[in-house]
Formats: structure tokens, sequence, C-alpha cells
């Protein structure tokens, strides 16, 4: 017979915040975990996954400020004049958005030498229009959101040869209407998410071929309720975030069933360890945990912070340096 | 990604820590060793080879990956004698191949690869070949003629590594020309992967890709080759009509829907399946998605007869597919609104 104790490690109805909130705040001393070191090309991301995470859940204060923000300035690369992902680590596109958001989000960009990042941008550019994500070349989709992402934080978009990238993103486009990781690269969900993010923040969604592209991304939601990222593949929590921001952007976030998967994303908690998985039953971490929370949001679900989907950061932030774009997300509804 | 949870309690947290504790300690040993020397700008054999112990425990570990690249930069490109720093790159070249078989999906890999063979030296010359063609040399031959080999091993172990496909399209187009395949070669490629497995989505956005190139070089081309496309792409259906695959790329082919003939006939095509699977839910949207398009080419009471057909199917799939409701009732609202539009104005061919 099942006990109280059972009952309520797999009752996943509702989000267990204050176990997530505890999960976010002990990653940090995993320090004896091979594991942890083996992530360490990671570590700023992961840091702003799990901040904006809290902020999400309203608790924002789990984190000590300070100690935050001291973490962030030592992944400066001062030879590159960015961030890389830890201390010691090499600059890279990457962690030098998710820096720069943090230090956004925690009202610090006076600690940052902005022009030297400006530059660092500007240097990965090619003349194609599109980002490298170093001095080695990697060309992606994900760096051009970074670089227009972190430009537009930084407040500088309009140094930015704007029509050079819409130029290149446009030639990223799919038959099936979406964006893969470069021109010819397979449309991806997360990919799309760059690119519909990107074309967003450069107000050129006329670019997107809306009707077909959100067909593409609702067909994305499987029986279970969970989305996966593109056609044929199992669903994935961290996708709730890559397909609904594209959607809401699109204003088309009806086009799935939000109720089934805000299912699918509860099911998905580790109630007794915290954290959010990829899918039900599996190992939880700090990236499914945020998209998990960042998709429960956007859906409307009751207690949380309203999220923009354009940058992934909370919407007061967005919204204070002017940035909200006209994108649509579900009504929040009442405890 | 995809780790089972397992109950974990203190006991056995600690027990794994204990017999990490070695591994761990001797593993940031290592790295901080790679990282002191790299901070010292010191470009030696014996620092590369501390990097290649490293990455085979890490291989995502890209500050390292950097470093090694500087190494060959800085020393084995610069004092090494063409013949050594080829060698040194071939077999970086197998190390990342091994690399990639344990993870296959780490980009930081696929990008050292990438580095490798555009770092090929100039070595000593084949036999000139017939056409005479520049710049191919015996190394280059050998290092890209691998290169398709392992893309085309890695995609048949998944089909669906959008890596290996990214990585395939690199290297067919940077290649050494003698070593390019020709479109029709591409097409025959994607061919058998489909035929062998449908639910083949990579290589039909493949197809695209070629005939995309194709077509935009050459209009002409497009008209005849439409009809053998029309042909794979119906068995395809036939065979998985629950795949979204075919139907994607059959709606791609469709096109605006300016050819009317094609239109006409491929909704034929589509209703035939439909009879055998009424409740398919491609099957109705492709015809709600077609219908639309025909109406342009439909006076007002043929517009009247479409607008009735899709009002009917889109009520079936609000029924079969609840989860995408709001979809079809948004479709049937501008289908509406736009026949409404039409009426109002006596506007031929408006768009719906």
């Amino acid at each position: 017979m099942a006990n109280a104790t059972t009952d309520a490690a797999s009752d996943t109805s509702t989000l267990a915040i204050p176990v997530h909130v505890s999960y976010i705040q002990k990653l940090g001393e995993s320090q004896d975990d091979l594991m942890y070191h083996l992530t360490s090309h990671l570590r700023l991301n992961a840091v702003y996954w799990g901040l904006t995470a809290l902020c999400v859940m309203k608790h924002k204060e789990a984190l000590e400020r300070e100690q935050l923000i001291e973490f962030v300035m030592s992944c400066w690369d001062e030879k590159a004049g960015a961030f890389g992902a830890h201390p010691r680590h090499d600059a890279h596109i990457l962690p030098t958005l998710s820096g720069i958001q943090i230090l956004v989000m925690l009202d610090a960009l006076d600690r940052l030498d902005a022009e030297r990042v400006i530059s660092f941008i500007f240097s990965l550019q090619s003349p194609t229009g599109s980002f490298s994500g170093d001095r080695f070349g990697e060309t992606d989709t994900r760096f051009c959101y970074c670089a227009v992402s972190a430009l537009s934080l930084l407040g500088v978009l309009d140094r930015l040869d704007k029509d050079r990238v819409v130029g290149y993103i446009r030639r990223c486009k799919n038959f099936d209407g979406g964006y893969g990781s470069d021109v010819g690269g397979e449309s991806h969900a997360s990919q799309v998410f760059t690119c519909v993010g990107a074309l967003a923040i450069l107000d050129r969604l006329d670019e997107v071929d809306s009707e077909t592209l959100a067909w593409w991304l609702s067909e994305r939601q499987l029986p279970n309720g969970g989305l996966n990222g593109r056609p044929e593949k199992l669903e994935d929590v961290c996708y709730s975030f890559w397909v609904l921001s594209s959607l809401s952007i699109l204003r088309k976030m009806t086009w799935i069933d939000g109720s089934a998967l805000e299912r699918f994303i509860l099911s998905a908690q580790d109630m007794e360890a915290g954290g959010i998985a990829d899918r039900p039953g599996d190992m939880p971490d700090v990236w499914h945990t945020l998209f998990g929370v960042a998709g429960l949001s956007l859906l409307g679900y009751p207690g949380l912070e309203d999220l923009d989907p354009v940058y992934c950061m909370p919407t007061d932030v967005i919204e204070r340096r002017g940035l909200r774009k006209a994108w649509l997300a579900l009504p929040r509804r009442e405890m | 990604h995809g780790i089972k949870r397992t109950k974990v309690d203190a006991a056995a947290i600690a027990a794994r820590r204990e017999k990490e504790k070695e591994k761990l300690r001797a593993y940031l040993e290592s790295e901080k060793e790679i990282l002191d020397l790299k901070e010292a700008n010191e470009w030696s054999e014996a620092a590369l080879q501390l990097t290649e112990q490293f990455l085979n425990t890490n291989p995502e570990h890209y500050t390292i990956w950097n470093y090694r690249r500087d190494i060959f930069t800085k020393l084995v490109f610069v004092s090494w004698t063409p013949e050594d720093a080829y060698q040194r790159l071939v077999l970086d070249l197998r190390f990342t191949t091994s690399a990639l078989k344990r993870y296959p999906k780490v980009y930081w890999i696929w990008n050292h690869r990438r580095w490798c063979l555009e770092n090929t030296p100039s070595g000593p010359g084949t036999e000139p070949d017939s056409k005479g063609e520049e710049g191919i040399d015996g190394w280059e031959m050998a290092v890209w003629s691998q290169e398709v080999l392992l893309v085309e091993k890695m995609l048949s172990l998944d089909e669906r590594n959008f890596h290996a496909w990214d990585y395939r399209r690199y290297i067919l187009s940077h290649c050494p020309p003698s070593l390019r395949r020709s479109d029709a070669d591409e097409l025959a490629y994607t061919t058998r992967r489909i035929e062998k497995n449908h639910s083949n989505f990579s290589a039909w956005h493949q197809r695209s890709l070629v005939y995309t190139s194709l077509w935009k070089e050459d209009p002409s081309q497009r008209a005849p080759a439409l009809d053998q496309e029309f042909e794979l792409v119906k068995n395809a259906l036939w065979m998985a009509p629950d795949d979204q695959s075919g139907w994607l790329y059959h709606r791609w082919l469709v096109g605006s829907g300016d050819d009317v003939t094609i239109l006409e006939k491929e909704i034929g095509v589509i209703e035939e399946l439909l009879e055998v699977e009424p409740e398919s839910r491609w099957t109705l949207d492709t015809l709600v998605y077609y219908k639309r398009l025909l109406m342009k080419h439909r006076s007002e009471q043929g517009k009247r007869q479409l607008v009735e057909e899709c009002r009917r199917s889109l009520e079936t799939l609000c029924r079969i597919d609840p989860m995408r409701r709001r979809r079809y009732e948004d479709i049937g609202k501008r289908i509406l609104e736009a026949y409404s539009y039409n009426v109002a104005y006596n506007i031929q061919g408006a768009t719906l």
C-alpha cells in the first residue's frame, strides 16, 4: 500500500518550487563531483540558466548577488575582451552572452568593459552576415542570435549592419519554413528559435513564413503532450522553450495544447532531489530546469514571473531597457 | 540528456565520490598543468601530448582544443618539416574519428576535424590529372577522400545526425573537384537513404537543397523533375501516411499552387489516399491547404464548394487532433473571412 511519502514523491501535478530552488542553490556545491568538472565548459551558461530559473520562480535572492558578479567577472578573458565559460577558459560568444545576461539581470552592467566586448562580437562577424563562435571560425545561427541579443542588451544594435544579418538568416530558411544551423542545415527547433529570435530583435519578422513555420512548430507536439525538436524525434522538455518561445513570437501559442504540455513538463520534475529532466524518469539538470520553468511561465502557470521569449529573461528587465517586442504568451492563471 | 534517474542515497553518493576522488584529483591536476603551460605561451611537443591525453578524457573542453590548435600553428607548422606536420595532422584526424565514435554529436570534435582539413599543408603532387586541375596534391586527396568515407559511416550509424549531414555538405562543397559529387549522384544518394527509410527527413531535406540549387541555375529543369519527384513522394505517403517527412516535401513541390494542373492532379492523389484512410490527419490537413490554393483558380461557385469541403475537413481535424484544434479553427476563420471578402467585393483570385 502506498504511503504518504511515496504519494508525495510521485505527485507531480504542481511545480515544486522550493525543492527546485534548493536544487539550483546546491549546484555550486558539487565540487567533489567529477561530472561537475567535466562540464566546466558550460559553467557560465549554467549560472545564467540557474539564475533565470530562480527569477522565473520568484526566488532571485536565493543566489548571492555579489558572489555571482564576482564569478562572472572571473570568467573574463583579458586577452580577447570577452567571457569564457569558466575562469581560465577562452572567450567564446556563448558564455559571453550568458555573462552579459547575468549582469543585466543583476543590474551590474557597469562592471563590464562594454567597448571591448562589442569589439569582440564584431570581430566574429563574416562578410556574409554570419557570426562565428570564436577566432576559430565555427559558424552557427546560434552565434548570430548571441551576437544580436548581446548587442541589443548593450544598447548598440544600431552599430550592426542589420540588412546583412537578415540576408544571412534568410539564406538559412528551409523548404519547410524552418531554420538550420547554417545555410543548408536541416530545420531544428533550437535553430528556429535563434533565427526567429534574432529577426524579432531586428524587427524583421516579415522575413518569416509565419503560417508554414507555425504549422511546423505545432507539429512538434506529440501525443504525450511533450514537444520534440524536429520530425520523428523524441519529446524533450527543453523544446518547451525553443518551440514555445518561437510560437509566442509568432503569436500562435494556441496552436498547441498548452495543458497537455504543462502536464508533460511537470511530470519531468524530480520531486525529491529537485530539478527538471528532459523527460519523466531521467536525471534532472539545470538546463532542463530553466527551460521547463520558462515553458511553464509562457504557458501562464500561476505564481511565476513573466518571461520574455525573445531574450529568455524576465520581462521586467527587458521592458526597462525598452526592448520588448510584440510577442504573445498565455495569460497568467490565478493560483 | 537521456540519462535515467536512479534513486541514490547519501551513502551511495559518498561511496561514488570516494572512488572518483583519485580520478578527479588527476583530472584537475592535468587541467591545471595544461592551462599553466598555455598561459606561459609554451608551444612544445610535450604540451601537445598532454592536450591529447586530456582531450581523450574530456573532448568537450574547447579551451584545450584551442591550445592544441595554437601549438600546431606556432610550432608544428613553423618548425616541423611539412611531412612531419602532415603525419601529425593525420594522427589528429584519426584521434577525432575515435572520439566521434564515442561522442558523435560533440560540436568541438567536428570543428577540430574541419580545422585539420583546412590546415593540411601542401604536399608533393600526384600525377597531374587529365584536366590539369590545380592544387590537388597527394596529401589533400588522401585526407579529403577519407572524409567522405567517414561521414557516410557516421550517417549509416545515425541517419538523423545533423552534425554528420552538415559535415557532409561541407566536405562535398570544399573537397578537391575530382572528389565532388554531381547533383545526380547526390540525388541518388538521398534516394537510397529514403528508400531504406521513408522517415528520413534529413534525406528529404538534402534532396530539397540539391533541387533548389539545380533549379536556380536552370529553371527549365524544374518541370521534368517534378513528375519524378511526385512519384517518389507518393510512394512514401502511401507507405507511411503518418510520417511527416513526405508531407512536408510534397507541399514544397506543389509550392504556390499557381500551376493548376499539378494542383488538381495532386489533390486527386491525396483524395485517393483519403479514401483508404479517411481519418489520416496529414491527409486531411494537406487537402485543406491545397484546396485553399485551388480557390484562386475557381469561380464564385467553385470557391463556395471548396470552402464547404474545407469546413468539413477542418471539423474532422478538430475531432481527431484536438491538440491542435485552435489551429484548425484559425484556418477555418481565415478561409471564411477571405471568402466573404471575396463575395462582398467581387474580387477574383484573392489569396486565402
